[in-house]
């Protein structure tokens, strides 16, 4: 029997070679005692002294000679047997744990987390599933350009574009039972209907909303296909969240869209060229717009004052014409005349008699100021001078 | 005497071991198993659906075998597949099966193992599938009617699957993907690309067409706030040379006969008296009549 073979070297093994390098006083201890045993542990002498006495009964009751066996201690040690391997059913249920407890592989029961009972193995088994632990998978690549996997990421969009899409899937396992028994590879499961979701949805959207505004309402319609799916399974899998990690553009075509973002700079920087101008210029028109209708405020006021004032200066003349209407006329046409040929080049011509044209010499035209002062006396026939007074200016 | 009883016992003992062994059997909650008898099936334990006889078992030993299945949902990977659709364009199609043993001894007859299963059945989906997308457009299968290809799909497999007498249940058919071969998908690439090109070259566009509207709107405001500008200024001139010439008519008006005299001796000071002007007079005028006449004055006009 393998028990016999065992004994030798006690039911604790040789001692530990660890315990040597520890302990200078290792090697005066180890020849103490009847075999080899832990150092320094209480119950060690009683324990090997029982185990020797068990072998030389064992040793008799087969085919040892003589010594009687009693069936009392073969009850006892077949009784402590027992005993032991009802106590392998003892586990612990971690907190974000549940057990699953099968008979003879036939489920049984569902425990919650604590220290929990189940009987000896072949009987019943426990199973324990990460329940509330998130599980993550992600779809179409790490996320960095090298772990790209095109043909997990390459989806085909309702107008027929190809988008280049990385996403993840977060899920935890909600009904532990069945998300045991009712799927074989259940994380795979996941992923093949996440795929599957996913490429549904994005071939029902158009290219555009992926891009911008339709993210979150694809990553919820994911979500939901997904879940919908997995349930018809019975699959005890509840999806957390689906994330649409990135989304870009197939890079054959990734210079076209960047020029489409900067067209989309340059029609906005045109827009905002044109209304600097406007503001400018409209401002400015503001400004001439003040100015002319200002100086025809200021015309008017000038017309209506200088009209009040000569109004004024007649009336005050007339006043005075009215009284001695005669001599104020008569004086008025002279001091006019006076100052008139006080300043202007003169030529007094008696015509009468004249038989042909009279003849002026160019120099009578020219401006007083630029002749000279001369005084000539008027000959009989044709007069011509200029009057000896300065220009009353 | 003593040790001729022990070995009997533990020969009994023994042979008590191996009967039991034969006799009872283990049935996982994940299994379902057909009992054989001599090679011909007599019954199953624990199929789906319905929670019939997981757990101990008891077989009649030494006569009866025991082949055991899976009981759970059970996927199958096809092969990717080159479908021609309706209007003539050729598909990638990337499908998976889900299915179940619902009926042991007819796919133990049938398939035997699971491994004959997969062919099988892989062979089926893709023929189904060929079938039911090759009566729908490239547009149905990649957008509009996914799902509801999916569910003929998951009919006609089914279908098929109960003709051949397969005993399997089909749970779901999905199309996992369903992609432009890799040649077209080149063209749709460019197609993507001169988009773009369009989409940008029409958004510069409406950018140049906006600054313009701008422009020319502000030059329009200009135009008119000048011109509103000289209407009023003018309206505020005229009202100015309306006021004149009422103050000057009232003034004016007590004599007119005075009053053409008196600005015509103002206009002659102004417009002749500033030396620029050369007058060439007769003695006979009469600014002239004492200076031709004398003192009396008295000319023979």
């Amino acid at each position: 029997m393998p028990w016999n073979d065992n004994a030798n070297p006690g039911p604790w093994g040789s001692p530990q070679p660890g315990d040597d390098d520890g302990r200078k006083d290792a090697p005066k201890r180890r020849p103490q005692g009847g075999g080899p045993r832990r150092p320094g542990g209480p119950g060690g002498p009683d324990m090997g002294a029982g185990f020797e006495e068990l072998r030389r009964r064992l040793g008799g009751m087969f085919g040892g000679p003589g010594g009687g066996v009693r069936p009392g201690a073969i009850a006892a040690i077949a009784g402590l047997a027992f005993a032991l391997w009802t106590l392998t059913g003892v586990y612990v249920v971690q907190p974000n744990e549940e057990a699953v407890v099968t008979t003879f592989g036939a489920y049984s029961r569902s425990e919650a987390p604590g220290l929990r009972y189940h009987l000896p193995v072949p009987i019943e088994r426990a199973e324990k599933v990460p329940v509330t632990t998130l599980n993550r998978i992600d779809i179409g690549g790490t996320g960095t350009p090298d772990g790209d996997i095109p043909q997990e990421s390459l989806m085909l969009t309702s107008d027929e574009n190809i988008i280049d899409l990385n996403f993840s899937v977060t899920w935890r396992v909600q009904d532990a039972a069945r998300y045991i028994f009712a799927t074989r590879n259940p994380e795979e499961a996941v992923k093949a209907v996440a795929e599957s979701a996913m490429r549904e949805v994005i071939g029902k959207t158009p290219l555009d909303p992926i891009f911008t505004t339709g993210r979150g309402t694809v990553q919820l319609q994911v979500a939901d296909l997904m879940q919908k799916t997995l349930d018809r399974w019975g699959a005890g899998v509840s999806i957390v969240e689906v994330q649409i990690r990135s989304v870009n553009p197939p890079q054959e075509a990734l210079a076209a869209f960047r020029d489409v973002q900067s067209a989309e700079q340059d029609r906005d920087s045109a827009v905002n060229e044109a209304n600097t101008y406007r503001n400018r210029v409209v401002n400015e028109a503001k400004g001439d717009a003040a100015k002319i209708t200002q100086s025809a405020q200021g015309y008017r006021e000038q017309a209506v004052r200088e009209a009040t004032g000569d109004a004024a200066r007649f009336n005050s003349i007339y006043n005075e014409y009215r009284r001695a209407p005669g001599a104020t006329k008569d004086r008025l046409y002279i001091e006019t005349m006076q100052k008139v040929l006080a300043r202007s080049n003169k030529v007094i011509v008696d015509s009468k008699g004249a038989s042909a044209p009279i003849i002026l010499p160019p120099d009578v035209f020219r401006p007083r100021a630029a002749t000279p002062t001369v005084t000539i006396e008027p000959p009989p026939a044709a007069a011509s001078g200029n009057e000896a007074k300065a220009p009353a200016r | 005497m003593t040790s001729r009883r022990y070995t009997v016992y533990i020969a009994i003992l023994i042979g008590l071991i191996i009967v039991l062994a034969n006799t009872l059997f283990v049935v996982d909650q994940r299994e379902q198993a057909i009992v054989v008898r001599l090679g011909e099936p007599v019954r199953v334990v624990n199929a789906p659906p319905g929670q019939t006889g997981a757990g101990l078992n008891v077989k009649t030993p030494f006569l009866e075998n025991v082949i055991k299945f899976d009981r759970r949902n059970l996927a199958l990977e096809a092969d990717q597949e080159e479908v021609l659709t309706s209007d003539q364009q050729r598909l990638v199609v990337d499908a998976f099966l889900r299915y179940r043993i619902s009926d042991p001894l007819q796919y133990y007859r049938t398939l035997r193992d699971e491994r004959t299963a997969q062919d099988r059945l892989e062979r089926l989906v893709n023929s189904s599938l060929r079938q039911v997308l090759g009566t729908a457009s490239a547009t149905d299968v990649i957008s509009g009617r996914r799902a509801v290809l999916m569910q003929q799909s998951k009919v006609d497999v089914e279908r098929r699957a109960k003709a051949s007498r397969l005993g399997i249940e089909v749970i779901d058919v999905r199309i996992k993907r369903a992609d432009l071969p890799a040649n077209n998908q080149a063209s749709v690439y460019r197609r993507m690309q001169t988009q773009r090109q369009q989409i940008a070259a029409q958004t510069r566009a409406q950018g140049e067409q906006q600054k313009r509207e701008i422009i020319a709107s502000a030059d329009k405001e200009v135009a008119i706030t000048l011109a509103t500008a000289q209407q009023e200024g003018e309206t505020t001139r005229g009202e100015g040379d309306a006021l004149r010439t009422r103050i000057f008519a009232q003034s004016f008006g007590k004599d007119p006969g005075f009053a053409s005299f008196y600005r015509s001796m103002q206009a002659y000071e102004q417009g002749i008296g500033q030396g620029d002007a050369t007058l060439v007079l007769s003695p006979d005028s009469a600014f002239f009549k004492y200076f031709q006449y004398g003192p009396s004055g008295a000319g023979r006009r």
